[in-house]
């Protein structure tokens, strides 16, 4: 199916982008850094336009991102638990939630572009733990049009590079994630043994 | 005090995981990083003719010519699939068609690859 998408994107342009970064944002899992990457590298082919293609990533991203929402907030718990249950993230939406809270509006922002695959699980944390909407909107249009830019730039400096930077950023991707993760561990360790020391 | 030790210890083994995975996914993408220049962009099947051209500095009409496709007025813009569909042949055979014609144009007649 990837391969129909890119190829979707690779001949109708930015209209096709834009349909799948909405349904993406929704939480169909799709590879939507690749289709930025190689929009950028179609901009510099001069196959689609820099503006177009940043404005209908961003506003698909961010449309998809508000249904997510919405379906948290007034959806009620069994369309959430549909959803979720349909991409087994069921009995990862409380922990998610919790997380929402303690992260709050950077939490957000960084899962709309850098640690992007979490964006549609905390789209509907956010709304089934009641995070204010008008936050919630400022963060995320930050987030996404940050993500349109980074990726779509990054297409179109290394736009004959396409796969070998997807694969790059790939890896960055999850040493983030993982040094995320070990400053939270790293925290948590240092609390239990500075308790254990006081004991 | 023996399962506050035990849970301490978890999040140590958890804590030493994650600084593993830290370095080993940035070597990773340090090394990809060093050889993103030397290394050829493979051909996929959801890529357009212009797209492949550009990824491998070819004219896109040489191209075109080698797996003997008139391209569509004003931008051809077919996957290789697509392509592939239209002419009635295997996906594999036209992407070994194309690289074969990279490497041709990669390397003129009697000289040196570029």
């Amino acid at each position: 199916m990837n391969d129909q998408l890119l190829a979707a994107v690779s001949q109708y342009g930015a209209p096709a982008l834009f349909g799948i970064v909405t349904i993406a944002a929704i939480g169909v899992p799709l590879p939507i850094t690749l289709l930025l990457i190689v929009a950028g590298s179609m901009i510099s082919q001069g196959a689609m336009n820099l503006w177009w293609a940043i404005g209908l990533a961003g506003a698909g991203s961010i449309l998809g991102d508000q249904a997510g929402y919405a379906i948290g907030r007034w959806g009620g718990p069994a369309v959430v638990a549909k959803i979720t249950g349909l991409f087994g993230k069921r009995a990862t939406l409380p922990a998610m939630e919790a997380q929402t809270k303690a992260w709050g509006g950077p939490g957000i922002y960084i899962t709309r572009w850098l640690l992007s695959p979490l964006g549609p699980w905390v789209n509907l944390a956010s709304g089934t733990a009641r995070y204010p909407w008008h936050r919630f909107l400022f963060w995320d249009i930050l987030g996404e049009i940050t993500g349109a830019v980074v990726y779509i730039g990054l297409g179109r400096f290394f736009s004959d590079r396409v796969m070998a930077l997807y694969a790059v950023l790939g890896d960055l991707t999850w040493a983030i994630a993982a040094l995320l993760a070990a400053i939270v561990l790293g925290w948590q360790l240092l609390a239990r043994l500075r308790r254990a020391e006081v004991q | 005090m023996g399962k506050t030790w035990q849970r301490t210890l978890a999040v140590g083994l958890a804590f030493v995981v994650a600084i593993t995975g830290t370095f080993v996914f940035a070597y990773r993408a340090g090394r990809r990083v060093r050889h993103i220049g030397a290394e050829n962009e493979p051909i996929r099947a959801w890529m357009s003719v212009p797209f492949i051209a550009h990824a491998h500095h070819v004219p896109a009409n040489v191209l075109f010519q080698a797996i003997g496709v008139r391209p569509q007025e004003p931008h051809d813009r077919r996957s290789v699939r697509h392509i592939a569909h239209d002419l009635n042949r295997p996906v594999p055979d036209l992407i070994a068609q194309l690289q074969r014609a990279i490497d041709a144009a990669a390397q003129p007649p009697g000289g040196h690859p570029r």
